[in-house]
């Protein structure tokens, strides 16, 4: 149902988002969804590239507060430039701050009159833990059931980069993947699964070494019937 | 201010290999002492003491330096662009800062105190292997997850050791700071300390997440060591022993 509220909104007319994004402040009548939709765009590019260099002292100078802080000697060899390199991990490690959806998409949405299901699966996928500051890795699969437009298949995988590059939490990085294709593409339905493993489970806390989480986001006809579900799956799991 | 009067040593620079008869390790002693800046001097010291006195931290150390590395967190959260406040990041730098601490608990503690009781006097003269330890440790680089696997073997010399002491040799060595070739060998060598055993051989398959999630990005790779001492490096027999039974 809040997909189908969706596309009443695009089909409205795309140049209103459009104008959304250049205005990021203005919040004009829309609905909740397209609200969304906005803020979303709005944090999307929440850090520029640019500034990532004059970022790096201020980091640098946290991590090696917290080399001290845990007890180590920071200026014994090996850790000499590890502020440096930490700081730099991290801002890779949250990279998808800088990109956004509308900026790797733009070209590569294609018109074919082409109506089966599409599926990318087993993407390796990282990001970390908004709580802990620990990695999760996984797998992501992607399905969707095109409407006379299909995506670059590797723009199915960015946007998972995107998205997975940044402080998330798996319930929320499953939709995120799943509204943007959807937003991008219109299609039929969408669906997205993801099988991750969370260090902050593993390497602390409750300290189970084999557990996996699993989360999925249905949209559109995914939702609706069952059969187009299974049939996802079906594929998903078959080797 | 973290700890004024109290003695800074390197735990992890050590490079004692007295079975070898090479004996290269220097340990910096860092005193700090309220208000003034800590001076380094170097001295060699025995190999019994380094291995008796490596703890650097204490579980009063670590509540007292807990706010400073949480404002750190809370610094690199907005470094990074992302907002402080929102509801998923509120209590972040604590969280972070604990598991951070937690991440390096190897440092609070000493082989000495984990030992002391376990080791037995048995007839035993074969080969005693402990496989498939799960170990995580953190990159001294990236300060990013490190994990794999250690198995660990020895050829007793009338001594054995509780078997999940072996376990815990390897929690204490890999809960800190660390780079792969080091951890091993201070496995070793804490074994060979304890047992004087005949030989004892080490070897640690792990994934570096510094390698997975960044720079390179090669899912699959595996970085593997080794550290044989004693009659596992001279008896290429023993070794071959060793090596088959961890991989069966």
């Amino acid at each position: 149902m809040e997909y189908r509220a969706y596309t009443g909104m695009n089909g409205l007319g795309n140049s209103k988002l459009v104008t959304d994004l250049q205005c990021l402040k203005e919040f004009t009548e829309l609905s909740v969804n397209s609200k969304k939709a906005a803020v979303q765009r709005n944090q999307e590019t929440s850090r520029k590239e640019s500034e990532d260099e004059s970022r790096l002292p201020v980091l640098e100078a946290a991590y090696a507060t917290i080399l001290r802080g845990i007890g180590e000697d920071t200026d014994r060899q090996g850790l000499l430039r590890t502020p440096a390199r930490a700081a730099k991990a991290m801002q890779f490690l949250t990279k998808g701050y800088h990109e956004s959806v509308y900026d790797i998409l733009n070209d590569a949405i294609f018109d074919e009159d082409h109506d089966e299901m599409v599926i990318v699966k087993d993407i390796d996928m990282f990001s970390l833990c908004e709580h802990h500051l620990v990695p999760f890795f996984g797998k992501v699969h992607i399905g969707y059931l095109p409407n006379k437009k299909v995506v670059g298949l590797s723009k199915l995988a960015r946007i998972v980069e995107i998205y997975s590059r940044r402080l998330q939490v798996q319930e929320r990085l499953t939709k995120q993947i799943a509204t943007a294709i959807s937003e991008a593409l219109q299609p039929t339905g969408v669906v997205v699964i993801i099988e991750a493993v969370h260090m902050c489970m593993i390497m602390r806390g409750v300290q189970k070494i084999n557990s996996q989480t699993v989360t999925s986001t249905m949209l559109g006809i995914f939702r609706e019937d069952h059969k187009t579900r299974e049939e996802f799956l079906a594929l998903v799991k078959s080797k | 201010m973290e700890r004024s009067n109290q003695n800074e040593k390197l735990a992890t620079n050590t490079q004692n290999n007295s079975v070898n008869g090479h004996f290269e390790s220097v340990k910096k002693v860092r005193s700090r002492t309220s208000g003034t800046p800590g001076e380094t001097v170097s001295r060699a010291s025995p190999l019994m003491e380094s291995w008796k006195e490596e703890r650097t931290r204490s579980v009063e150390d670590n509540e007292t330096s807990l706010p400073s590395i949480a404002a750190a967190y809370s610094t690199i959260l907005s470094g990074l662009g992302e907002d402080p406040l929102r509801q998923g990041l509120l209590k972040t730098p604590w969280r972070a800062a604990t598991a951070m601490q937690y991440f390096t608990k190897g440092y609070q503690e000493k082989i000495i105190d984990i030992l002391n009781d376990a080791i037995f006097d048995e007839d035993h003269d074969e080969m005693v292997i402990v496989k498939d330890i799960d170990m995580f440790s953190m990159c001294e680089h990236h300060l990013v997850p490190i994990f794999g696997r250690v198995h660990i073997g020895y050829l007793p010399n009338k001594r054995v050791l509780g078997l999940s002491k072996l376990a815990r040799i390897v929690e204490i060595y890999s809960r800190r700071l660390q780079v792969q070739e080091r951890l091993t060998k201070q496995i070793a060598v804490a074994i060979t300390e304890a047992l004087q055993p005949a030989g004892v051989g080490v070897v640690i398959e792990a994934t570096h997440m510094c390698m997975v999630m960044r720079g390179v990005q090669k899912m699959n790779s595996k970085t593997v060591t080794s550290t044989m001492l004693g009659v596992f490096r001279e008896d290429p027999k023993t070794r071959d022993e060793f090596l088959t039974l961890i991989r069966s």
